[in-house]
């Protein structure tokens, strides 16, 4: 391994370190605001950190088999691996992170390797709520890439480019620049996919408290579970970054990330969460194959004419 | 020299004394009759080569006298090759009743020899009034020899055939006297110079002979007297009146086209296509298969006599050869094929097509029954099919195109009613023997023999043909006859002929064609080890598959249209035939046979039209065209149907389900290429047509992308493994589609890229499930559950297939995905990209059930002891698992030689900087990829394996479940109706319209065919009525004024 590779790869760790206290910060700063919504108190905003740490430490494990012990391997690596993937600052050598790798494509992709191996893990659990919840969050997923990919494919016509650096650079100069404003549709529609994404209300199908317990992860405890849950922070962070690369003119510092991240974070999916109940499975389905799906094609038609 | 005369002096001499030797001793007569039959078989094969070898015509006067004074005959090549063939068929057919005759009095003999000297007489006469007379005696005698089946049926079909005989002679002495009485002579070549012909009586005088000798042909309507004759009589004479009578009077009518206005042609011609359209219409809702063989028999009759009529009226006849191939294929084809089968009706002794399964139990039995099948319905190696071929080339020629619709439409139906009838037969389930006699035997096996020795011959006589099918067929009847030797051995051989074929094969291909050479032949090499694991006796697997692989590289070497084509027949036939080795095949590999068939027939099509076009029959001659739009939709078309584009995918899930296990990897990685091979190869040759301002490539793309769509659709709501698996593969052949129709260097290169990958990973799948099927009794998935424990190397396997087909990165289905969406973009396709990612995402759907379903969750009590499949079932999943690990590992392994085959038909738009390839808008990097993955996945594996140490392995049924503990898997396995919520939201879009609606074509086909059945009422005046009725709307059309 040569000192580039390994500048490379120390860059990576650091970025991501950052990247994880701050996902798991954001989670417990949620937590405290949902509460405040409902009117309770809420957990302290470390509480995140608590759970990981508590949940490392515990002294028994058992396993079901080997797809069960290593589907929280595969989730977090997709985490992680979704995150290192992407450029998070726009002209930070440190949080460039290891884009070179490929494009907003390979991005999009490599969120499914967790889902998949998670899902195998989950399966073999032999708990029948974790098929039940895979079967909801995949065609759930089906339904919310439409409107996503719609949006990014518009977004490609306009930049004429895959690359989201290259993405994050068209939006440099003026907060006029930002996708957001150049194509709104494209932005509305990936917004609502991304509603699905997060799995917040309304579309809290996989998990569906009260349904299906908590759906895949029902047969997770201790190690596994503490995996899942860092990997929640960092793969929620992973996805806001992005967003806020593709709409909302990337960042150029830390503290920008932060700011941005966290904003989006909360007006979309927090905001919907907090107001809507469920939907039911195919309820949500229909729902982004309709008007998201629309608004997706129309960003497309749009741009393409222009 | 022998005069021809002796024919008649010895057949009459020995009819006479044989009831006078009968006296003496029955066995001096049976000696005496069938010697009568070998000499007049001696004169007239005597005859035919000495006339090969350029001898003078012989021409016979009788009595003395020059005509028109005298009766005269006349023997030239044409009518010995009519001699010959109707006296073998004499003497055979005669060998094949010697039982039927022992039984019966010497009479039948007697009149059996008469009837075949009519048909002698009928072919050499020149004279109207002896051609009159021969017409009675072969009807007399036929009438009694109907009789010879002594019951009820045979004694009414033969009185109808008499009252349909009595209209025959009566028209035909009508317009002989008037031809007298006008011409003043009866024999043919003065009335063809006397003038008489151009008057009006003259041509209705005309009209009524050649209208009488018609109806001898058995046209539609006026033909059910002869369908209740098929059906009833003895088929030993069955053979003698469909074959040989047929013969005959088909010459007759030859022999009067000189006399006959231009203006009848059309109108014969016209008789000929209804006949044969309609007759086969009608075969499609018959069940017995004596009268089955009478609607084919009169089908082929009206095909002959309209390629007859159609080729004199060519405008400029293309040479005497194709003639020969078109007339002489057809006849003898008919001829052979026609009597074999009803000989082999009698042999099997059953009326209904569906008891004749008992064949089965006999392989030389079912073997020759294939052979006529095949040969009947046209296909290689027999002479139907370079006649048909070259057929379709000299009508397009012609610019006849609507005849070559009929022609084409009347052969499917053809198809379907004989391929039905022969799907019956492979199906064993009885044990019933069939007893065989030599006597019986030995005449069909010869027939057939002929067959195939012509149909070598015609190889010669065609243009743009050559022997280039002789290899595979050659180690097919090598294998046949190894059958003795062990499963493996023989599978071994195959192997080492495949490898050693590609050996010599690929370095000779060029840059694409060597691609899917490698994708062909090494793919088929690579499947051939899993057939290792079969432990049955399996007859004539290996041959099939040999002649099936071999093919497909003869497909990539072609360099005329018929060579492509006669490959591709190749294909089609023995693929199916071994789709119909499948348990329960039987209706998947009919609809199968049905569109490829069809596909066939639009390819063909295509190239007549390519031919009329350019004149001549080489591939590379098609770039020369320049208004290509309909030859690039047809063949275009019949390529799509092959894929199982939507619309036509209707065979595809049958087929791969219900083909053997084994064989679906073949299906699904190996055959399904053959068609996006075809379309390359179209637009290497024609580039990217425009159809009436329409770019066709758009249109493809768009097929192309809904078939990925639907195919993933219905995968994800399928409970049968093998069927899941099968749409998949109609998804995945969706985007290779949609990839090939960018027409770029980039989309190309994708469409191969998925090519391959699409082998790699299919090959995977369905090669597991052929092995877990070996093991799991069951093809439904929600029965199976937690096998991983069982079979940890199969799932891995799957597992890594099924993340190459996904296309999640690391491994090589994420590089297909991103040169899809680039290239797409690139195109400026974005609708179709967004769709293709909707597709995409729906496969996960099925990925993730397969794998659970099966592998996953609560493993069934009853598959508790389930072990892994047989080992030749694991090497070539780990074979093709490698494969994918490489290219995941280092793309540029695969891209690099697919870029540099593609860049010599386009300039590359993509490029390298040193593992990263490139594009106008994106990159990729899959050698970072991996390595990333690998990283990120071994930091939280070394913490949990650092924790190991605190697990503990648990049951089956320890699980966190509402404070109760579940006793039965079945319960707790989540797996049936998995995407229920799915189906409830999208399900409206995988209802089963496109099925319905071939299904409704189906139905209203063989609904019309059977309307028209109730034609035949079996009343005898009622077929009085049609040939009157026939005659006058004959005559109406010809219009003479």
């Amino acid at each position: 391994m040569n000192s580039v590779t390994l500048i490379l790869i120390g860059n990576a760790i650091l970025s991501l370190f950052l990247i994880t206290i701050w996902g798991l910060t954001l989670n417990g700063m949620v937590m405290k605001i949902v509460a405040r919504v409902h009117g309770r108190f809420g957990p302290p905003v470390w509480q995140p950190f608590l759970d990981i740490i508590k949940n490392n430490a515990k002294r028994t494990m058992i396993a079901h088999g080997t797809m069960f012990f290593l589907g929280p391997v595969f989730r977090i690596a997709s985490g992680i691996g979704t995150y290192l993937f992407i450029p998070a600052i726009f002209g930070s050598t440190v949080f460039s992170n290891f884009s070179f790798s490929g494009d907003v494509f390979l991005v999009m992709y490599f969120i499914f390797f967790g889902q998949l191996g998670m899902a195998l893990g989950a399966g073999e659990s032999g708990h029948p709520y974790s098929p039940i919840g895979v079967s909801r969050g995949l065609a759930q997923m089906t339904a919310f890439e439409v409107p996503f990919s719609l949006a990014v494919i518009s977004l490609a016509v306009q930049y004429n480019t895959l690359s989201i650096t290259e993405i994050v650079a068209a939006q440099q100069g003026s907060i006029l620049n930002w996708t957001i404003f150049t194509n709104p549709l494209a932005a509305i529609a990936a917004l609502i996919a991304l509603l699905g994404m997060n799995m917040h209300n309304p579309f809290s199908i996989v998990i569906a408290p009260q349904e299906i317990p908590i759906g895949p992860p029902t047969e997770y405890h201790s190690a596994y579970l503490g995996m899942l849950q860092t990997n929640r922070a960092i793969f929620n962070i992973a996805k806001l970054v992005l967003y806020m690369n593709l709409f909302f003119g990337g960042a150029t510092n830390f503290i920008t990330l932060i700011l941005k991240t966290f904003l989006i974070y909360i007006f979309t999916s927090v905001a919907v969460g907090v107001a809507f109940p469920r939907f039911r499975t195919e309820q949500s389905i229909r729902f982004f194959l309709k008007y998201p799906a629309l608004i997706g094609l129309l960003a497309i038609i749009i741009v393409s004419i222009k | 020299m022998v005069n021809p005369i002796y024919i008649f002096i010895t057949s009459l001499g020995a009819a006479f004394l044989l009831n006078l030797f009968q006296k003496i001793n029955r066995k001096i007569a049976d000696l005496i009759f069938f010697l009568t039959l070998a000499v007049i078989n001696y004169i007239s094969l005597f005859w035919f080569y000495q006339l090969l070898q350029g001898y003078e015509a012989a021409k016979i006067y009788t009595a003395g006298f020059l005509p028109p004074y005298s009766i005269n005959l006349y023997l030239g090549i044409e009518e010995a090759v009519f001699l010959v063939l109707i006296n073998l068929l004499g003497f055979f057919s005669a060998v094949y009743l010697y039982k039927k005759f022992r039984e019966i009095s010497i009479k039948a003999m007697i009149l059996y020899l008469v009837l075949i000297m009519g048909l002698n007489g009928l072919v050499m006469t020149r004279d109207l009034f002896n051609l009159f007379v021969f017409l009675e005696i072969t009807s007399i005698t036929t009438y009694a020899l109907i009789s010879l089946e002594d019951n009820k049926y045979s004694l009414t079909a033969g009185f109808k055939f008499i009252i349909a005989g009595g209209l025959v002679s009566t028209l035909f002495l009508i317009g002989t006297i008037y031809l007298y009485r006008l011409g003043g002579s009866l024999n043919l070549d003065f009335l063809v110079n006397s003038g008489v012909l151009n008057t009006k009586a003259g041509i209705l005088a005309t009209f009524l002979l050649v209208f009488a000798l018609l109806i001898e042909l058995k046209p539609f309507p006026a033909n059910g007297w002869a369908l209740d004759v098929y059906q009833s009589v003895h088929p030993g004479i069955a053979a003698i009146i469909a074959s040989a009578s047929s013969a005959a009077i088909f010459f007759v009518i030859y022999k009067f086209i000189p006399l006959m206005p231009s203006s009848f042609l059309p109108l014969l011609a016209g008789i000929g296509g209804v006949t044969f359209v309609f007759s086969n219409l009608m075969g499609l809702k018959q069940t017995d298969a004596r009268r089955l063989l009478g609607y084919s028999s009169i089908a082929q009759m009206g095909l002959l006599l309209a390629a007859l009529a159609l080729i004199m009226q060519f405008d400029n006849l293309q040479s005497l050869s194709s003639i020969i191939v078109i007339i002489g294929g057809l006849f003898i084809n008919h001829f052979l094929a026609k009597a074999g089968l009803f000989w082999l009706a009698g042999i099997v002794q059953k009326r209904n097509i569906r008891s004749w399964k008992i064949i089965a139990n006999n392989p030389p039995l079912l073997l020759v029954f294939g052979g006529f099948i095949l040969a009947l319905i046209g296909l290689p190696p027999f002479p139907g099919f370079w006649a048909k071929w070259e057929l379709v080339m000299q009508l397009s020629a012609n610019n006849m195109m609507v005849w070559v619709w009929i022609i084409l439409a009347g052969s499917l139906l053809e198809a379907v009613y004989l391929f039905r009838w022969f799907g019956y037969a492979v199906k064993n389930t009885e044990v019933e023997e069939i007893r065989t006699e030599a006597a019986q035997y030995l005449p069909v096996l010869i027939f057939l023999l002929g067959l195939l020795y012509l149909g070598m011959e015609g190889t010669h006589l065609v243009s743009g043909a050559d022997s280039i099918y002789v290899l595979p067929v050659l180690l097919g009847v090598i294998l046949y006859v190894l059958n003795w030797l062990p499963n493996k051995l023989k599978g071994s051989l195959c192997l080492l002929a495949v490898i050693y074929f590609s050996y010599r094969l690929l370095p000779a291909l060029q840059d694409i064609y060597q691609l899917f050479g490698v994708v062909f032949l090494i793919g088929s090499a690579v499947l051939l080890i899993t057939t290792f694991a079969r432990k049955d006796i399996f007859k004539g697997f290996y041959p099939l598959l040999i002649i099936m692989i071999l093919s497909l590289g003869n497909l990539l070497q072609a360099k005329t249209s018929l060579q492509f084509f006669l490959s591709w027949e190749f294909i089609t036939i023995t693929s199916y035939l071994l789709i119909l080795r499948g348990k329960f095949s039987l209706k998947a590999a009919l609809i199968y046979i049905t569109f490829s068939l069809a596909g066939a027939y639009l390819i063909l099509a295509g190239m007549g039209l390519a031919f009329r076009d350019t004149g001549v029959v080489s591939l590379a001659g098609l770039a020369s065209i320049v208004n290509s739009g309909y030859i690039y939709v047809l063949l275009g078309l019949g390529f799509l149907i092959k894929i199982g584009i939507v619309g036509f995918h209707v065979w595809l899930p049958g087929a791969y389900t219900e083909a053997e296990d084994d064989f679906t990897p073949f299906l699904s990685a190996v055959l399904s290429k053959m068609g996006i091979f075809g379309l390359i190869m179209l637009a290497i040759l024609l580039g990217e047509p425009v159809l009436k301002g329409i770019q066709l490539n758009y249109i493809l793309g768009w097929l192309g992308v809904l078939t990925a769509f639907f195919g993933a659709l219905l995968a994800a709501f399928q409970e049968d493994i093998k069927k899941l698996l099968a749409y998949s593969s109609l998804g995945q052949l969706g985007y290779i589609v949609l990839a090939l129709a960018i027409h770029s260097h980039l989309g190309w290169v994708t469409s191969i890229y998925l090519t391959f990958t699409h082998l790699l990973f299919k090959g995977i799948l369905f090669v597991a499930v052929a092995g877990l099927l070996s093991r799991v009794k069951t093809r439904k998935m929600y029965e199976m559950g937690g096998l991983i424990n069982n079979m940890p190397l199969t799932f891995i396997s799957v597992l890594i297939a099924i993340i190459a087909l996904s296309g999640v990165p690391p491994l090589s289905g994420f590089g297909g995905k991103w040169l899809l969406y680039s290239s797409l973009l690139e195109k400026g396709w974005y609708l179709q990209a967004g769709l293709a990612f909707f597709a995409s995402t729906i496969a996960f759907l099925y990925c993730y059930r397969i794998l659970h379903s099966v592998f996953l969750g609560q493993p069934k009590t009853a598959l508790r002891d389930v072990k892994e499949p047989s080992v030749w079932y694991i090497v070539p999943q780990y074979l093709f698992l490698f494969g994918i690990m490489a290219i995941s590992m280092y793309p540029n392994l695969i891209l690099k030689p697919v870029m540099s085959a593609v860049s010599t038909y386009f300039a590359s738009s993509i490029y390298w900087e040193d593992y990263t390839v490139i594009s106008s808008l994106g990159y990729w990097n899959g050698n970072a990829v991996m390595m990333v993955t690998m990283g990120v996945f071994m930091i939280p594996l070394l913490w949990l394996l650092f924790r190991i140490k605190a697990v503990t392995k648990v049951k089956q049924f320890n699980i966190v479940y509402a404070a109760e503990r579940p006793d039965r898997p079945e319960t707790t396995h989540y797996a049936h109706n998995f995407f229920a919520h799915y189906q409830k939201a999208l399900g409206f879009l995988a209802r089963p319209k496109v099925t319905e609606f071939w299904g409704n074509i189906a139905e209203v086909i063989h609904s019309v065919g059977a309307l028209f059945r109730q034609l035949y009422t079996g009343n005898g005046q009622t077929y009085a009525i049609h040939i009157l009725i026939f005659l006058l709307i004959s005559y109406f059309i010809l219009g003479v004024k």
